[in-house]
């Protein structure tokens, strides 16, 4: 009988209340960070992850690293990664990857996490480009390949994810400088809109930085409540729970909604790339 | 110290660099053409399904490699004069315009406490991969596709990143802060 109750509750869970538009032919994805634990957490976001995508039918899931923490044995991929997100796998769902401090730099070759043998790759969906990077190891060859992808791009959005973040205000790690003085130049010379990162165990999404969006998601398994030191740099923070993002791109429109473990809705703001392809932020509604 | 006493030291300096750059180059070249031979014994898959497919290509990779280089041992690649150079370099980088942003750098990227490291073994399993920082990176010799500098502790690693396997070592290489 406590099973039946158990279930349920279960489908008759309700989904985070979704702000997104639901447009004809946007581009609709999820944000996860820093979310291969295997702890229980991970599958609760996984869990509003494949309830939210009943009503947001999301095409694909970037992720901002750590995709699997300590030991990376074949078994870890199916307990952190696989399991949680099986419904998500099964619906067609696809996952890119990019690589973080804890991961396995074999993780290129896993095909479920479609980095096709790179550290780092680029792929476009609809008036979108995604330049995932490896931040672990930016030397002269990535940013050759990072100037030559970003001056070759024509998308309206161009979103470069990657584990470790430029600007941050956890009171952890903080922001990686020096890797801003060698990328930021590049970023801004090319027009990226959109920067996401992982690494802080918590969500900050910072004031435009030189009209440049930053995001920073790396809550989505690990947390490390309370450890974020807000500045007049920081937009809206969250480090109280788990989470993740989800994101509809429609023309110069970019509508981003960030779910607690729980389903509320802890961020909601929209962005528009202008001519220039610099974005200007809407107040969260 | 006179004009021509500074001009010979600096000359002294550049040439000891040039010719440990020449013989790391050339070392290196050694140690992928042995690489290469490895890679074809074990196939290179683009990319598989199955993690346990992933693992075992890496296993069968790294013993190839340890056992055609069956007697390395630590200063085959950084040799005392390679190491020297490298010290060098890294002394110069940390104490530059860009030092101080290189040591934010290392602390923000979860710095990896000092392990107990030998040539040929593997770079241990659970152990994060602590980011380079771009500027170590770009004042520092390029280095062929699937190696990497990597830093444990204040130690810095010749990774095989494709093998997981420690090709060589220098012991307390980065500055300490």
């Amino acid at each position: 009988m406590k099973r039946l109750v158990l279930f349920l509750v279960l489908i008759t869970a309700t989904a985070a209340e979704l702000k997104l538009p639901m447009k004809d032919k946007s581009v609709r994805f999820a944000v996860i960070g820093d979310n291969g634990t295997g702890l229980p957490p991970q599958f609760e976001v996984a869990k509003e992850m494949i309830k939210d995508h009943g009503s947001f039918p999301f095409d694909f899931v970037i992720m901002m690293g750590d995709n699997i923490y300590g030991s990376q044995r074949p078994d870890d991929y199916k307990r952190k990664f696989e399991e949680p997100y099986q419904p998500l796998l099964d619906a067609g769902v696809k996952f890119y990857a990019s690589l973080g401090n804890h991961d396995d730099p074999n993780q290129r070759l896993y095909k479920p996490f479609n980095m096709d043998g790179k550290r780092y790759y680029s792929f476009t969906k609809g008036n979108v480009e995604f330049f995932a990077l490896d931040s672990n190891y930016m030397d002269a060859a990535q940013l050759d390949w990072l100037k030559k992808a970003l001056s070759g791009s024509k998308a309206t959005w161009k979103i470069c994810y990657f584990h470790h973040p430029m600007y941050s205000h956890g009171s952890d790690h903080g922001a990686d400088v020096d890797m801003r003085k060698e990328v930021e130049p590049l970023f801004l010379e090319n027009h990226v809109n959109v920067v996401i990162s992982g690494h802080e165990h918590s969500y900050e999404r910072l004031k435009p930085q030189k009209g440049i969006a930053y995001f920073v998601l790396g809550n989505s398994g690990q947390l490390r409540p309370h450890n974020l030191k807000p500045s007049s740099e920081t937009e809206k923070g969250f480090d109280t729970d788990q989470g993740f993002g989800l994101v509809e791109v429609t023309g110069n429109d970019m509508y981003f909604q960030v779910i607690s473990r729980t389903g509320q809705t802890v961020d909601y703001v929209v962005l528009h790339a202008d001519s220039s392809n610099l974005s200007s932020v809407e107040p969260s509604r | 110290m006179k004009r021509a006493q500074i001009a010979l030291a600096t000359l002294l300096v550049v040439v000891t660099a040039a010719l440990a750059e020449d013989d790391f180059s050339k070392r290196l070249a050694d140690y992928m053409k042995l690489r290469k031979t490895a890679t074809s014994q074990v196939g290179m898959p683009k990319s598989a399904t199955s993690m346990e497919v992933i693992k075992q290509r890496e296993q069968n990779l790294a013993k190839e490699i340890r056992t055609a280089r069956a007697n390395a041992k630590k200063g085959d690649v950084f040799t005392t004069a390679i190491a020297g150079e490298f010290r060098r370099l890294l002394a110069v980088t940390m104490s530059g315009a860009e030092a101080l942003a290189i040591r934010k750098s290392l602390k923000a990227s979860s710095p990896v406490q000092p392990q107990a490291l030998r040539v040929n073994w593997a770079y241990p399993e659970r152990l994060p991969l602590q980011s380079t920082p771009p500027s170590l990176l770009l004042n520092l010799p390029p280095l062929p596709q699937g190696l990497q500098y990597r830093i444990v502790g204040h130690d810095l690693i010749l990774l095989d990143s494709e093998a997981n396997l420690i090709v060589d070592f220098i012991s307390n290489a980065v500055p300490v802060t």
